[in-house]
């Protein structure tokens, strides 16, 4: 089975790397960037899953996720705010993400909702 | 035999009559634009005064009562009258006040603006906003309604002088107020960036030792992880503080199984609380309906309480009991207790029992204040029983929604 393909955007270098890293070990093919622009530069490449943060030094993710609703190609795609901010929940459901994950999270927390969000996109 | 009454005699009948009517009608209009205040009249038993109370005179209660000053300037701009308000609020007497032009009251920077608004006053209601020096130099912040006063006599102007300094005041506090939540909302944010680094790495590096089979290590890192839990919940517990008071706290309520959670939370407490031996008696459960995480956190939040106010060693007793249509849960400790004065305030914010070393145990005086908070959320009640020296019971009461069959 073709391996999920899993993008990520978070200001933090060290998230994302832990990300990255633990990701990986579980076999995911993962895209990582401090710029969570980039994920509209995918190409055909699309991925599977966006793990999104919503203060990112100069972008909020509550803009990125309203433009990628918006996006033909990419607006089914289930989209996982994961963010320390306090009114996490509110911002999830006001911009119609797929899930959230509030900051710090317990790894096998975050697995089994990555894991859940994409079963329910193949159904 | 009844005499006929002459023309003549009637002609003068009519003219008594005619003016005994002009003068009651005189006196009822002398009693209608106040210039009686009371009269005579002669009857079998003597003299009867009646005094009027005039239409306007609940109205002049009303004035001088209010907290408003009430003033009114003639057309020189000299005061006719004023409330006994208006002259508090300049810090002077009636007397002070009474006859002197307005204008002298204010100061010289609204002056202008003042004689602008006076002169179309006259013509139409109109309001600004000035400051009036009152006792002491102190500067208060006041509203004037400028209105015309539409009267048959001379013409006259009233003015409505509003002290705003404790609207100015309060604003100033939910400013303030805004800013604190603004600080509690970034902090949190910035605190706990770097936490969510550290937990990633203690976690990954678990994972990493547990695939190479290192158990002591992996042990270790679940150590710092608890820790960086402890860490989390605090900042946690600031969070919901302010949510609960701006009421933004979210709960998820459905039914759930109590005496699972408490079991749940044996557990999890038990990983940190190495020094005491937890008894637990549970009854029959029954089903709860609320947020199962925030009573949780009630829960666990009375057997760390238990552990820290209580000496290594002494046991710590967690029951729950089924009784009618509720379920109390309570946690017994042999700790230091709590005197009596300060049983009710210790579900308040930020305190903290005061006492023999009491700033050598941690926490920040939240905790309780939230389950507080939580437990009242549910539609249950929150105590305690304690007696200094021998220790403390915290129990709380919850509803119960379905029949408690189920175990």
């Amino acid at each position: 089975m073709k391996a999920k393909r899993i993008f990520i955007a978070d200001d933090d270098d060290d998230i994302l790397s832990i990300l990255t890293l633990m990701l990986k070990t579980k076999g995911y093919e993962v895209q990582a960037s401090t710029n969570a622009n980039k994920v509209f530069e995918q190409g055909s490449q699309l991925p599977d899953l966006i793990l999104l943060d919503i203060w990112m030094s100069g972008i909020d993710g509550r803009d990125v996720c309203n433009r990628l609703k918006k996006d033909a190609a990419m607006k089914d795609i289930p989209v996982i705010f994961v963010s320390a901010n306090s009114q996490l929940e509110e911002i999830a459901l006001a911009c119609k993400a797929s899930d959230y994950i509030s900051k710090p999270f317990e790894m096998d927390y975050l697995l089994d909702r990555i894991q859940l969000n994409l079963n329910i996109q193949q159904e | 035999m009844v005499k006929e009454k002459k023309y003549e005699d009637l002609i003068i009948q009519v003219g008594e009559l005619q003016l005994q009517l002009n003068e009651a009608l005189e006196t009822i209009e002398a009693i209608r634009s106040g210039e009686v205040d009371a009269f005579v009249v002669k009857n079998g038993h003597g003299n009867q005064i009646y005094t009027l109370r005039s239409a306007d005179f609940n109205y002049r209660i009303f004035i001088e009562k209010m907290a408003e000053g009430a003033v009114t300037l003639n057309k020189e701009g000299l005061i006719l009258y004023c409330n006994s308000s208006f002259a508090k609020m300049l810090g002077l007497s009636l007397a002070e006040v009474l006859g002197v032009p307005f204008e002298t009251f204010i100061p010289v920077g609204y002056k202008k603006l003042i004689n602008k608004m006076v002169t179309r006053g006259w013509r139409e209601e109109c309001k600004a906003e000035i400051i009036l020096p009152g006792e002491n130099n102190k500067e208060i912040p006041v509203l004037l309604s400028i209105n015309p006063l539409d009267t048959d006599v001379d013409p006259s102007m009233s003015i409505i002088v509003t002290d705003l300094s404790f609207q100015k005041q309060s604003q100033a506090q939910q400013i303030e107020m805004d800013k604190k939540d603004e600080f509690i909302t970034i902090a949190s944010h910035e605190l706990r960036t770097p936490v969510t680094s550290i937990k990633g790495y203690i976690q990954l590096l678990k994972y990493t030792f547990m695939q190479e089979g290192n158990k002591v290590a992996a042990e270790l890192l679940t150590k710092a992880d608890l820790q960086v839990n402890k860490l989390t919940s605090l900042i946690n517990d600031l969070l919901d503080v302010k949510k609960m008071e701006k009421g933004q706290l979210i709960y998820h309520e459905a039914h759930f199984d109590f005496n699972c959670l408490v079991k749940e939370m044996l557990e999890e407490t038990g990983r940190t609380i190495h020094h005491h031996t937890i008894h637990c008696e549970l009854d029959t459960t029954g089903m709860v309906y609320g947020d199962r995480n925030k009573v949780g956190q009630v829960i666990s939040n009375f057997i760390d309480n238990a552990a820290k106010y209580s000496a290594a060693g002494t046991p710590i007793y967690v029951k729950t009991v089924y009784k009618d249509t509720t379920i109390l849960l309570s946690v017994q400790d042999a700790g230091m207790g709590i005197p009596k004065d300060q049983q009710q305030k210790i579900f308040d914010r930020f305190f903290r029992v005061s006492g023999d070393k009491e700033n050598t145990y941690s926490g920040l005086g939240l905790g309780l204040y939230i389950s507080k908070e939580i437990i009242n959320r549910h539609y249950g009640y929150i105590g305690v029983d304690s007696e200094p020296g021998k220790g403390s019971t915290f129990y709380f009461v919850l509803p119960i929604t379905a029949a408690h069959d189920e175990s």
